[in-house]
């Protein structure tokens, strides 16, 4: 027991070390403990012990698990339903098309470039067929975008291209048996009774210290995620599709949201973040950083001529389309599940699994530092976004009811 | 008009985060608004984590907003008793970047701001928000040390 307290202060002061770096660097969490995890596998790997942060101890894995899964929740039920509806065509086209264009691109590159087998290559593929949500949301924002017809239709594409990479890695990668029948099938029942239940549950139930929303979800969370594990499948993919039906109950109880959030942040993710960095190999990266190259420039140009296209197939001002297609970025949360997933299921090696994360930390870094190297206001680029700003009355303030 | 710098001061455009420095900025406006009889702009900016990540951005622009929130409520009750005509918004973004948008928008006749100490890192990373302000600001930039 004393070593389990003891690897578990380890793990503690590793998040707190790195929630520091990030409040210095005003980085995201996210970003400093996977970078973190990484150096302290290295660190320690070297000169302490030779298991390093020992990642794979049972307890770690079930709460870095439960992390993942949480976070999952928590980004599906950001999606607003109200945007969906009335964007949902737009959305399915743009979003299918940043999923698609770069999942598809990305593993031929890995294939018949990198050389990767055909699993690998699918994994890739998948890995970096992701956006951030947040990322293209924070611009819109920041631009006063988030009012615009244009700017709900992005955001909602945004959630179909993520939907789009879960469905691919609970579904590419295990065998389509009786299973998977029975997970989709309960899946679909489940997916439509949640949404008339937990609102009525929580509202005879809810609101007490004994904190029964939050066992409840957790409850739904653990039990689709085991039937989908039980299926081959992946638990990330029922609780994404359980955060997006709960949007627009659950979403928008921003009492209850916090408290899962405190959990998530204090607990949960830095279990998850650090474990993810801890896997990525330093050596790897060093030996071959070509091949890093390849999959960054693959991820980014595959992405732009996929939803390029497509942006400007809706009649969006073209520079508005480009400027978002690039804001399409590579999110830090389902790029690295994708490419955990992948390296516990011994579909890829610890050396691919490196390239990967690398590119989605890459692709998720090497944009902000080139905008803070070459900062110059977004306002006074010539011929840049004033077109579309001027499609409504532009509400820079920050909303208080937004997401 | 005479000199754009003292004369003919309308309105003042405060950059605010809540920090001590940016306290002492406020103070030094407030006491240039009463005297010159300008119009104050207070603009908070919330920074978002880069890159941001879905859960942990709508904390923090959740935690922005409450925080400044907080902080403009002595602020617009100090205004009023010095009969100030007092204007507070929060906004999401580079802080610069929504600074000088701000100015340019509102047509600000001077940014005062607080000077932060920053470590070479930091600054080489991030950059200086008051150095890129006084860079593309239209109108005089202000720093209270």
């Amino acid at each position: 027991m004393t070593n389990t307290w003891a690897l578990c202060a380890l793990w503690v002061g590793l998040a707190l070390a790195a929630t520091l770096l990030a409040i210095w660097f005003k980085i995201s969490t996210a970003l400093s403990e996977i970078v973190v995890g990484t150096v302290a596998q290295l660190v320690i790997g070297v000169f302490l012990t030779q298991g390093g942060l020992a990642g794979n101890t049972q307890w770690i894995t079930f709460l870095a698990g439960t992390g993942a899964i949480v976070l999952t929740f928590l980004a599906g039920a950001e999606l607003d339903p109200a945007i969906f509806k009335t964007k949902w065509r737009e959305a399915v086209v743009i979003g299918l098309a940043g999923f698609f264009g770069p999942f598809l691109g990305c593993t031929a590159i890995a294939h018949y470039v990198l050389h990767w087998a055909i699993m690998p290559s699918w994994l890739c593929g998948v890995a970096l067929s992701t956006t951030s949500v947040a990322v293209v949301y924070a611009v819109m924002l920041e631009l006063g975008f988030n009012v615009t017809e244009y700017g709900k239709a992005i955001l909602a594409a945004c959630f179909i291209n993520d939907l789009g990479t879960v469905i691919a890695l609970g579904l590419i990668f295990s065998p389509f048996t009786i299973r998977t029948l029975i997970f989709v099938v309960v899946s679909v029942v489940v997916f439509v009774v949640l949404p008339f239940l937990t609102p009525r549950f929580f509202k005879k139930y809810g609101g007490r210290v004994s904190e029964l929303e939050a066992k409840y979800l957790l409850f739904f969370l653990f039990a689709m995620g085991a039937l989908a594990v039980w299926a081959g499948s992946e638990a990330v993919l029922p609780a994404y599709m359980i955060g997006m039906v709960l949007a627009g109950t659950v979403g928008k109880d921003h009492s209850l949201i916090r408290r899962l959030r405190t959990l998530t942040f204090g607990l949960l993710t830095p279990f998850y973040f650090i474990r993810a960095g801890s896997f990525v190999s330093v050596p790897a990266l060093i030996a071959a950083p070509l091949t890093l190259l390849i999959l960054f420039a693959a991820k980014s140009t595959f992405k732009a001529v996929a939803v390029y296209p497509a942006v400007r197939v809706h009649k969006y001002d073209g520079k508005a389309g480009a400027y978002y297609t690039l804001m399409m970025s590579t999110g830090l949360t389902f790029g690295t599940i994708s490419a955990l997933f992948g390296l516990n299921h011994q579909i890829i090696t610890q050396v691919q699994y490196s390239y990967i994360v690398g590119t989605v930390i890459a692709s998720a870094v090497i944009p902000t530092l080139i905008a803070n190297s070459f900062f110059l206001p977004h306002h006074l680029l010539p011929h840049t976004l004033k077109s579309k700003k001027s499609e409504q009355a532009v509400q820079r303030p920050v909303p208080a009811e937004e997401g | 008009m005479g000199s754009p710098v003292f004369v003919g001061i309308q309105r003042i455009l405060v950059a605010f985060d809540a920090s001590p420095h940016a306290e002492h900025a406020l103070e030094v406006a407030l006491s240039m608004a009463g005297d010159m009889k300008a119009k104050l702009f207070v603009l908070a900016v919330i920074r978002p984590p880069e890159p941001a990540e879905s859960a942990e951005f709508h904390a923090v622009l959740e935690e922005g907003q409450e925080r400044f929130e907080r902080s403009f409520v002595p602020l617009r009750e100090r205004a009023r008793q010095k009969e100030i005509d007092l204007e507070t918004e929060i906004v999401l973004g580079h802080p610069a970047e929504q600074i000088i948008h701000k100015a340019e928008t509102i047509q600000a006749s001077v940014i005062v701001m607080g000077k932060r100490s920053h470590t070479i890192l930091h600054r080489w990373m991030l950059g200086s928000n008051s150095e890129r302000v006084l860079r593309y600001a239209h109108c005089p930039v202000m720093i209270v040390h």
